[in-house]
């Protein structure tokens, strides 16, 4: 699918972000300014650019721009998130409305909507926040997908809440088999109870 | 007219240029009051001494300008002065001996003084009161005084008919013919009055105080030439009439006059009457048989009342077009602010996208500078900074500015009372020092919120402070206004408090068209603005909104 993204440090220095502006002035400086706090940063003037080169180079978080030429940034917002569900999307905009700040949030998965001129801190404490949950849920899909994809069924039916007699039943094997692939998926989960199992596949 | 309690509150759209003098009290009289009445006494001897020239035996005088004093006064001070205006006729009467109190019947005598007088009162308040409450052709300024011109004396005329008709022999009235003649003089005379003397005395009147209307053009040669031609050719044929042995023929005067009262106005069918009234008057005053002279005099009525109403009927359908005018330049005021303002929002947000690559550059800068050494280096630090602060600043009012265009389309919002304070207080104190007139602003509670349209709420609290500062402006030496912001119960209380002159009628072509426009905006907020003169001069225009929760 897309290329691996290197883990940040504990500080997030390193997490790539991109940044999509059709002023391309603005791009620019907003990445640099990112590039500062030690973010790896790239500017796009074009969102389609960015769609097409983005197997190659996927990001933790990227900042669009709203109103942009021919692709929006909501459009644009959708599209990315089926490229890669585990991206998080910033919104910057020198129309704000309340509508589509609402809109930004509900329908289109942004985690912040900011007006320009920016508050710089108010990006970067929003940016970090979603760093930190593509970083999480990154992990987390890593770690599933070692499971091999019976022990995927396994896993799928276990964080729908059935126990093991029930999970033998619906699959057609020996419930001794389903105790093995139970005791594979923690292991390779690094989890020891249900509870995180569901925590991870949410 | 009904006298109002003090303190009294009334609709800011009931603010007619009259309020102010007509509903002071009926019983306590200030000292305007008492000169008028003085003036009145003396003005109303003399009057009534001239009248007798015209008199007859049954009636009066059938030219009796005394009653067209008595219209203008009540006219100019309130129907309220008609107690008083009959006791001063009582006076006057009994002093100068038109009227012997000794004989039987002087209750009769003195009912029969003061009827009319509560006649012309009953129609003058009557009418002020329907004209302040229905709006029509009929009963937008000028018609109102014409037509209490025209009724007082037929009001008069109907009290007198009780009398007449069961008590004739004290006005010395025989029969039945007699009854109607008596009558009929007595309602021509007092026509003749009103509708002649009345108008030139509120005119002057108005002039003295200065609250003329915007001065009128002088007339052309063109339109004097036609009134004085049209004029000319009614007396003429009239008379050929009359010479042809028709009688007395009042009829191409009374469309000469019509005419040029529908086509100039008032003022110019008031001068036309006063030629024929000239011409007339000389000739009946004396030795004149009652018959001739009554039909005269109501040839000459129906003249006045026509060429006046006339005139009336002109002026009114003028200013009603003047009000459309006048309606017409505002709504395109309002098609321009609509267009400033989107233009104004569009300006605010091409401005936002380079001045955010400029902050975010600026304090890039400050912070590779600020630590530069040398006196280079402490320059370029120290300029950067300034760039840095300079930019951060326009940022902030960006912001700001967005708030005042791009949410104004948006819904209404809670908005803290202070807030909009702080929103009018520099607008407000400009115009308030540019008009040397002092403004305090107490400081608002910091909880009270209101759902609101921020800017336009703004708009409606500055026109109160506008409206307050012309008032005060007006007096000298000028008095404080005070805006003030309370919480009374659920609703948040904005009062804005001037003195103000007992007539104050606003200046400079303003027409009360802010109250209009704050009371449009604060109803349309689910509020209420009303205003409340107080005993002690003082006028509070309070605007009142319901309280919500901050979200």
């Amino acid at each position: 699918m897309t290329h691996p993204l290197p883990d940040p440090g504990p500080d997030l220095a390193g997490a790539v972000v991109h940044v999509v502006d059709d002023d391309p002035d603005l791009g620019a400086a907003i990445a640099r300014m990112l590039a500062r706090q030690g973010f790896v940063t790239r500017a796009f003037g074009d969102p389609v650019d960015l769609l097409g080169r983005y197997p190659a180079m996927p990001a933790h978080a990227v900042v669009s721009d709203v109103m942009m030429g021919d692709l929006d940034g909501f459009g644009f917002a959708d599209r990315l998130r089926a490229l890669d569900p585990h991206v998080a999307i910033l919104f910057i905009t020198a129309w704000p409305t309340t509508a589509h700040a609402v809109d930004a949030v509900r329908r289109h998965g942004g985690l912040d909507y900011l007006e320009k001129p920016i508050d710089e801190a108010r990006l970067n404490a929003s940016l970090r926040e979603g760093i930190a949950w593509s970083r999480e849920r990154r992990a987390a899909a890593a770690r599933l997908a070692e499971l091999s994809p019976r022990e995927r069924q396994v896993f799928d039916l276990l964080v729908q809440g059935h126990g093991n007699k029930a999970v033998a039943g619906l699959l057609g094997l020996s419930p001794k088999t389903i105790e093995d692939h139970r005791a594979a998926v923690f292991a390779k989960t690094r989890t020891q109870s249900v509870a995180q199992l569901i925590a991870l596949s949410r | 007219m009904t006298a109002l309690p003090r303190p009294f509150r009334f609709a800011v759209a009931d603010m007619g240029d009259d309020a102010g003098t007509a509903r002071r009290g009926m019983v306590r009289l200030d000292r305007q009051d008492w000169w008028a009445l003085a003036l009145y006494a003396l003005a109303f001897a003399a009057a009534h001494r001239v009248s007798h020239l015209w008199s007859g035996s049954g009636f009066y005088s059938l030219w009796f300008p005394a009653a067209g004093l008595r219209l203008a006064l009540m006219w100019r001070m309130g129907a309220r002065l008609t107690p008083w205006i009959a006791v001063v006729e009582v006076l006057d009467n009994v002093v100068l001996g038109f009227v012997s109190l000794d004989r039987a019947g002087g209750v009769m005598t003195i009912w029969g003084i003061i009827r009319p007088v509560f006649a012309y009162g009953l129609t003058v308040a009557g009418i002020r009161w329907l004209a302040g409450r229905r709006h029509g052709t009929l009963l937008s300024a000028p018609m109102p005084f014409g037509l209490a011109a025209t009724l007082a004396p037929l009001a008069g005329a109907a009290l007198a008919v009780p009398q007449a008709l069961y008590n004739p022999e004290l006005t010395g009235v025989t029969n039945m013919r007699e009854v109607i003649v008596s009558l009929s003089a007595f309602v021509v005379g007092d026509l003749l009055g009103t509708l002649f003397v009345a108008p030139p005395l509120l005119w002057l009147a108005d002039l003295a105080q200065g609250r003329g209307r915007q001065r009128r053009p002088a007339p052309s040669l063109a339109v004097l030439a036609e009134a004085l031609g049209v004029l000319a050719l009614g007396l003429g044929l009239s008379r050929l009439l009359t010479a042809g042995g028709l009688g007395v023929q009042p009829a191409p005067v009374l469309v000469a006059v019509a005419w040029i009262g529908l086509r100039f106005g008032r003022a110019a069918a008031w001068g036309a009457l006063l030629i024929i009234v000239l011409i007339v008057l000389p000739d009946t005053a004396g030795a004149m048989a009652t018959p001739e002279r009554l039909q005269y005099h109501l040839a000459l009525a129906t003249i006045v009342v026509a060429g006046y109403l006339a005139g009336s009927f002109a002026d009114a359908q003028a200013s009603a077009r003047a009000t459309l005018e006048r309606r017409d330049r505002l709504l395109f005021q309002a098609e321009r602010l609509k267009t400033l303002r989107a233009m104004s929002v569009a300006v605010i947000h091409e401005a936002s996208q380079p001045l955010s690559t400029l902050a975010i550059e600026a304090r890039h800068l400050r912070h590779l500078t600020a630590d530069l050494g040398g006196d280079l280096g402490g320059e370029i630090a120290q300029s950067a900074a300034l760039i840095d602060r300079k930019a951060d600043h326009l940022a902030t009012m960006i912001r700001r500015l967005r708030r005042f265009g791009g949410h104004a389309a948006d819904r209404p919002q809670p908005v803290a009372i202070a807030a909009l304070i702080d929103m009018v207080a520099p607008l407000a104190r400009a115009e308030a020092r540019d008009a040397g007139v002092a403004l305090e602003i107490a400081p608002a509670t910091p909880d009270a919120f209101v759902l609101a349209q921020e800017v336009e709420l703004a708009q409606a609290v500055m026109n109160l402070v506008r409206n307050a500062v012309q008032a005060a402006r007006d007096l000298s030496p000028a008095p404080p206004v005070t805006l003030s912001a309370d919480v009374a119960q659920d609703r948040a209380i904005l009062s804005v408090t001037n003195r103000a002159a007992a007539s104050h009628a606003p200046k400079d072509g303003g027409m009360g068209v802010g109250t209009f426009i704050a009371r449009a905006i604060v109803e349309a907020h689910g509020g209420t603005l009303s205003r409340t003169r107080l005993a002690d001069g003082m006028v509070l225009a309070t605007l009142s909104l319901p309280l919500v929760e901050p979200r």
